[in-house]
């Protein structure tokens, strides 16, 4: 009797050493969740956890598609959504209680929280999470460039741009921006704006983001960060700075740009800009964000459309990069990895799923996903419709690829310090003129760079 | 007292369950616990990373006295010294003055008195909430009534908190409009007061004004000592309405000391060094209490 249970067990054992052998054998694209008959993993009485961070809308719709994967797998997801700044918080005492959640969505500042994260490569190599319709390029925005290291898998794709509202700037008599308008055109049609509306004519812009743009623009082989983040690359020349400082600080001084308690008030929640009540018609955001704007826009009665950031020179380069909007990864202490990579490959790649998540997290990566939104008439309207282009249109700008989109673990203090010692010292005539605000910038920017290295 | 007590059974005579302390032990239990788990062991821990180069979840490493000699030359940490200080000094009084003058006006016998007090705290019982900071960002806002009103008077383009000198002014309201506890506090003490003093003053002629500096405030100054050094401890730890209304700007207007704590510690992962911005402020703090009982002997008056 005994011994027979022995050999039973020996034998069940033998039989689990095969099983990696025989995924291995899975065919390409085995895990995908489009497939005709295609059977979901069974996760009954099993649970997992997931946070995220983002607007109300965001929550409906991202709960809706947890639901749906739920009653597909009898799993039970946990989940738990703050506000993009309470998120870091709170994501930060997770993390130093080691009790972070399975699936925890992340920005592209990864580096800063590397160690939380686990890589997904054998997830992607055994096809658990598919890429069988994701170009590689797609799979690199998410990728730590030093080791392979694949940290999370993108919710989508955006860019930073510029939303206007053209009705204002035929008011006006002012030219619609071109795809390669300059900071000359910017400046006139923001102060013949103002002077005809008596409104500031841009109530919201990243500064942070729009200096690192300048940089690149300044001149070809120029970025703020390498390419890789791991420094600088702008040989010392502060020239890029000391031209938008001037340029920005005049314009704000004359009423064109909104105040930074104007910006301050509006924050983060572009649904606030004043541009969506008709009084601003210039702002700055992420593509993906310009669903949410426009609706509340569209309450007001308005419309409006995308463009590019403005240039130093019309034929210089644009200093803009289609990159990686957020990701979803999974956290290293998980005990429940698999059913995590599950759960982002549902997540990432089911056309089901991403009827409902329309690309509010950015342009979906996922090639069959996207070909079924565009073919929708539904999902696919004349907003969503402008989002595609301006990703289209700046994707195919042959600089887009010398333009960095790394944002190193010392960018939050950097572009923190860069608006407010800098930007707002500027505009309080704390610093004797731009170009010494951007020497002490350069200074102090390298200094906090030490400091993190450590 | 006898350190024992004889049960009725005299088994259980001299057992530790039944001395006396111990009961003040057990119902202490949970607060001195917590005390020490949740209090004085983080203050500890803080005192270590205080002294070190400490990233969450990454090991401390320890630096010696880096991070504070780091902080004699940090201009936005001078700064937020100074706006901190600022906001106490012109914050704490105007609330003290305003809590003592509604709990003077509430002692009055009237039927609504009850009411009333209820009426005066309840900006207290919502007290720093994040709801009650984004009123007041509305309120204090750019389109907000008040500006709207400023600007109807011509001031051309004024806004608080685009302002780095006017933007602590609805912080410093926002607080003094919380003076519910203060007020309590100096209404109970006024109570307290023997009505024949002001009778006595009455009779020889002295009139309201003199009773209040002669008599009132007197006699109060023992609870002005005490709601004095409780609001200078929470002006010193404001955070939540200069995260939420003004998130420490224009240019670190309003970047209180608090405030730039969390910054360095949560969002640019200094955390030793915000620790050890913490023990300075710390320090501070009890320098300052500390003064302010040591002076106090020559200002506070003691009935009995």
């Amino acid at each position: 009797m005994k011994k027979s249970i022995v050999i039973l067990l020996t034998l069940a054992m033998l039989c689990t050493l095969f099983v990696p052998a025989l995924a291995e054998e899975k065919a390409v694209g085995w895990n995908n969740v489009n497939a005709e008959g295609y059977v979901y993993p069974d996760y009954s009485g099993q649970t997992m956890s997931i946070m995220w961070w983002g607007s109300d809308t965001r929550a409906k719709i991202t709960e809706e598609v947890i639901h749906l994967w739920e009653e597909k797998t009898g799993a039970k997801v946990e989940f738990e959504y703050y506000d993009g700044s309470t998120y870091w918080t709170q994501f930060q005492a997770k993390m130093a209680a080691n009790d972070l959640t399975d699936v925890f969505q992340m920005g592209n500042n990864w580096l800063t929280y590397y160690e939380t994260i686990e890589p997904l490569n054998k997830y992607v190599e055994s096809g658990i999470i598919d890429t069988t319709a994701i170009g590689p390029a797609m799979i690199a925005t998410t990728v730590n460039q030093a080791n392979g290291d694949i940290t999370g898998i993108s919710n989508g794709t955006n860019a930073r741009c510029f939303a206007y509202n053209p009705a204002i700037f035929d008011e006006c008599g002012v030219p619609y921006p071109t795809l390669n308008w300059t900071w000359d055109d910017f400046a006139s049609a923001c102060r013949t704006i103002t002077e005809k509306t008596g409104n500031p004519a841009v109530t919201t812009l990243e500064y942070n983001s729009l200096a690192y743009s300048v940089f690149t623009q300044w001149q070809e082989g120029y970025n703020f960060y390498t390419m890789d983040g791991t420094g600088f690359a702008f040989d010392d020349d502060t020239a890029p700075l000391a031209f938008l400082f001037e340029l920005l600080t005049e314009l704000q001084e004359e009423g064109a740009i909104a105040d930074y308690g104007i910006q301050n008030e509006i924050g983060s929640n572009v649904e606030a800009d004043w541009i969506a009540s008709g009084e601003a018609a210039i702002m700055m955001l992420s593509s993906n964000q310009f669903q949410a704007l426009s609706n509340v826009a569209a309450e007001n009665g308005i419309e409006l459309e995308l463009c590019t950031i403005p240039r130093v020179s019309p034929d210089g380069q644009s200093g803009m990069v289609v990159r990686s909007s957020q990701q979803m990864s999974i956290w290293k202490g998980s005990e429940k990895k698999e059913m995590a990579a599950n759960f982002i490959n549902y997540f990432i790649n089911s056309i089901e799923a991403n009827k409902i998540l329309n690309c509010e997290r950015g342009v979906s990566i996922n090639s069959d996903v996207l070909a079924a939104l565009k073919a929708d008439s539904e999902k696919t309207n004349s907003v969503t419709a402008k989002v595609y282009t301006i990703i289209d249109t700046i994707g195919s700008f042959a600089d887009a690829a010398n333009t960095s989109p790394a944002e190193p673990a010392a960018n939050e203090e950097i572009s923190d310090v860069l608006k407010k010692t800098y930007f707002q010292g500027l505009a309080e005539g704390k610093f004797e003129s731009a170009q010494e605000a951007a020497d002490q910038f350069w200074a102090q920017a390298q200094e906090i760079w030490q400091k993190h290295a450590q | 007292m006898q350190a024992t007590r004889r049960k009725p059974g005299g088994r259980l005579q001299g057992s530790f369950l039944y001395r006396d302390n111990t009961v003040g032990y057990v119902f202490a239990a949970p607060f001195i616990i917590s005390f020490l788990a949740l209090t004085m062991v983080p203050m500890g821990l803080s005192l270590y990373y205080s002294f070190c180069t400490y990233k969450i979840a990454a090991d401390p490493v320890w630096i010696g006295l880096k991070n504070y000699a780091d902080l004699m030359r940090d201009a936005t940490f001078g700064n937020s010294l100074l706006v901190t200080i600022q906001y106490v000094v012109i914050g704490v009084p105007l609330k003290l003055i305003f809590a003592l003058l509604i709990a003077v006006l509430l002692t009055k016998p009237t039927r609504a008195q009850g009411l009333y007090r209820a009426v005066y705290y309840i900006p207290s019982l919502i007290g720093g909430s994040v709801a009650v900071a984004l009123v007041w960002k509305q309120l204090f806002g750019s389109r907000g009534p008040i500006v709207t009103l400023i600007k109807a008077l011509g001031v051309k383009g004024f806004n608080f908190f685009g302002s780095t000198t006017w933007a602590f002014v609805p912080l410093v309201l926002c607080n003094a409009w919380q003076f519910g506890s203060s007020m309590l506090i100096f209404a109970s003490g006024l109570k307290q007061i023997s009505k024949e003093y002001y009778e006595a003053a009455e009779i020889d002629g002295a009139n309201a004004v003199k009773r209040f500096f002669r008599i009132t405030l007197p006699i109060l100054s023992p609870i002005i000592l005490f709601n004095l050094i409780m609001q200078l401890i929470s002006g010193f730890m404001t955070f939540t309405q200069a995260q939420i209304i003004t998130d420490g700007g224009p240019n670190y207007a309003t970047n209180y000391i608090a405030l730039n704590i969390f910054k360095e510690g949560f969002a640019y992962q200094h955390m030793g060094y915000a620790c050890a911005q913490s023990w300075i402020m710390l320090l501070i703090m009890a320098a300052v209490t500390g003064i302010i009982f040591k002076t106090s002997s020559s200002w506070t008056f003691y009935e009995s």
